[in-house]
């Protein structure tokens, strides 16, 4: 089992960076999107509602899948990691586009109509007003997003990748000898400690930044 | 009704505003539209608009194999649900008991199977366990693990809910003489499943969505049948496309029946 030891560590590593280059575009993109639902343009509105359902709802695998497997057939082939990191980002946006919507819904409209009476624009009532404030009130569901995530990168282990992160590594290491067990104990305290550590920074953030109403 | 955030933002525009307005929303419109036909002219340029890969939606044993791989998902879903919510509850009577050698070891599993990916659970039964011999059946493989990890998120749900019952009902429901059991069981549990309903429900779109997984074991859901259809017939993207809006139209039917559980009962 020692003899796995490096290949451990390094399959954290790349645990890690799927979910980092998967959660920070996700959550601008995020971001963005609830941002242009806010806009009076119907039209824009209807297609991203649309988009947030779709990969709100779609098995992160499903979508995994089309995007290797059937995406080719469409003369479009994206590589096997931007593969991953592309599926996670998309289903990141879609949840943090929903849980703004949450937070912005708790801004009281009296504070916008005292904006309006201010004469900003309302582009700038968003930015400096209600952005500011549904931030804010999002970081409880936000860490929860990142843990699903960093949960979520297993999903790479169903590619052929060069490179392993833990789910691909156990199963590696679980097929070629009898040492699943052992493996999966060190994968899996490997998932819990990262987690808990996301709920951590989580909460210290969370205490920082809350509204007290 | 208080209106809603965007309709006191863009409240109430001048003449000028309201035509610039339009004139966006209609640019949007258009191209929205424009992307509409890139993909369906990529579709084309593809071939995959011809006739083959498409023919044999038409036919019934298609619809019947995908129903029955459907059944299978619900089959999985349903029995992981079941698993969750009991042990979920053993778990929260472990996590909420005073005695210190059933509360540790509880939040020990919660956490443990909470803190690791559905995924690997998996691959435990589908690997690990023969080789110790244990030998599970594909649908057990897929539907223990699921309902081993979603029955430690359900036992932090419950608990949010039993925390969320005013302490005023426990102190009330002792002074009558109930026991702590009874206490629980008839006043507090009860009414803390009314606040997280919502929650539970929500929650079985994750149980939906790691069904998914069933494949990785050769398990007859969704997805599995979904793989065999396209290796009969060769139609990748179609079928791809009907099973995703096939998850998403059940996924999307649990949610909002979870959101329509959660207005307020009064």
């Amino acid at each position: 089992m020692a003899d796995h030891g490096p290949a451990f560590w390094q399959a954290l590593l790349l645990t890690w960076k799927l979910t980092l280059v998967s959660f920070v575009p996700g959550v601008l993109l995020g971001v963005l999107v609830a941002v242009l639902r806010l806009l009076p343009l119907p039209p824009l509105r209807w297609a991203l509602s649309v988009y947030v359902e779709i990969f709100r709802n779609i098995p992160s695998v499903a979508l995994l899948i089309f995007i290797v497997f059937a995406l080719p057939d469409l003369n479009i082939v994206i590589d096997y990691e931007p593969s991953v990191i592309l599926t996670l980002t998309l289903v990141c946006s879609a949840f943090t586009a929903d849980y703004l919507r949450a937070g912005i819904n708790t801004i009281p409209g009296s504070q916008i109509e005292a904006a309006l009476s201010l004469g900003m624009r309302p582009l700038q009532i968003v930015s400096a007003v209600v952005l500011p404030q549904a931030l804010r009130s999002v970081v409880q569901p936000m860490t929860s997003l990142l843990i699903a995530l960093m949960l979520s990168t297993s999903l790479a282990s169903q590619l052929p990748f060069p490179g392993r992160e833990l789910t691909a590594l156990v199963s590696k290491i679980a097929n070629d000898s009898a040492l699943g067990i052992a493996a999966f104990a060190v994968a899996a305290t490997m998932y819990v400690v990262t987690g808990l550590l996301i709920a951590w920074a989580g909460a210290v953030l969370e205490k920082k930044v809350r509204i007290l109403r | 009704m208080s209106r809603s955030l965007e309709e006191i933002l863009f409240a109430a525009p001048g003449l000028r505003a309201r035509a610039v307005t339009k004139a966006v929303s209609a640019a949007a419109a258009a191209l929205l539209l424009l992307l509409a036909v890139v993909i369906v002219w990529q579709f084309h340029s593809a071939g995959q608009l011809e006739a083959p890969y498409w023919e044999f939606f038409a036919w019934a044993t298609t619809w019947s194999f995908l129903a029955k791989g459907l059944l299978g998902t619900l089959a999985s879903s349903a029995m992981a649900a079941v698993i969750s919510l009991a042990l979920g509850l053993v778990l929260l009577l472990g996590r909420l008991s005073r005695l210190r050698l059933l509360r540790w070891p509880s939040i020990a599993v919660i956490e443990f199977l909470r803190g690791t990916p559905t995924l690997l659970l998996i691959y435990v039964c589908f690997l690990v366990l023969p080789s110790v011999g244990i030998k599970l059946s594909t649908y057990w493989m897929l539907t223990l693990p699921i309902g081993l990890s979603t029955a430690a998120v359900v036992a932090e749900v419950y608990r949010a809910g039993v925390l969320a019952v005013p302490r005023g009902q426990t102190d009330a429901a002792r002074s009558l003489g109930l026991t702590e059991a009874q206490v629980f069981f008839f006043i507090v549990f009860p009414q803390a499943l009314r606040y997280i309903i919502p929650a539970l429900v929500a929650q079985l779109v994750i149980v939906v969505k790691d069904t998914t997984f069933g494949y990785v074991v050769t398990y007859g859901e969704l997805m599995q049948n979904a793989k065999v259809l396209i290796a009969n017939y060769h139609s990748l993207v179609p079928v791809y496309l009907i099973v995703a809006a096939l998850y998403c139209l059940v996924n999307y039917g649990i949610s909002k029946a979870s959101q329509r559980l959660g207005r307020p009962m009064h």
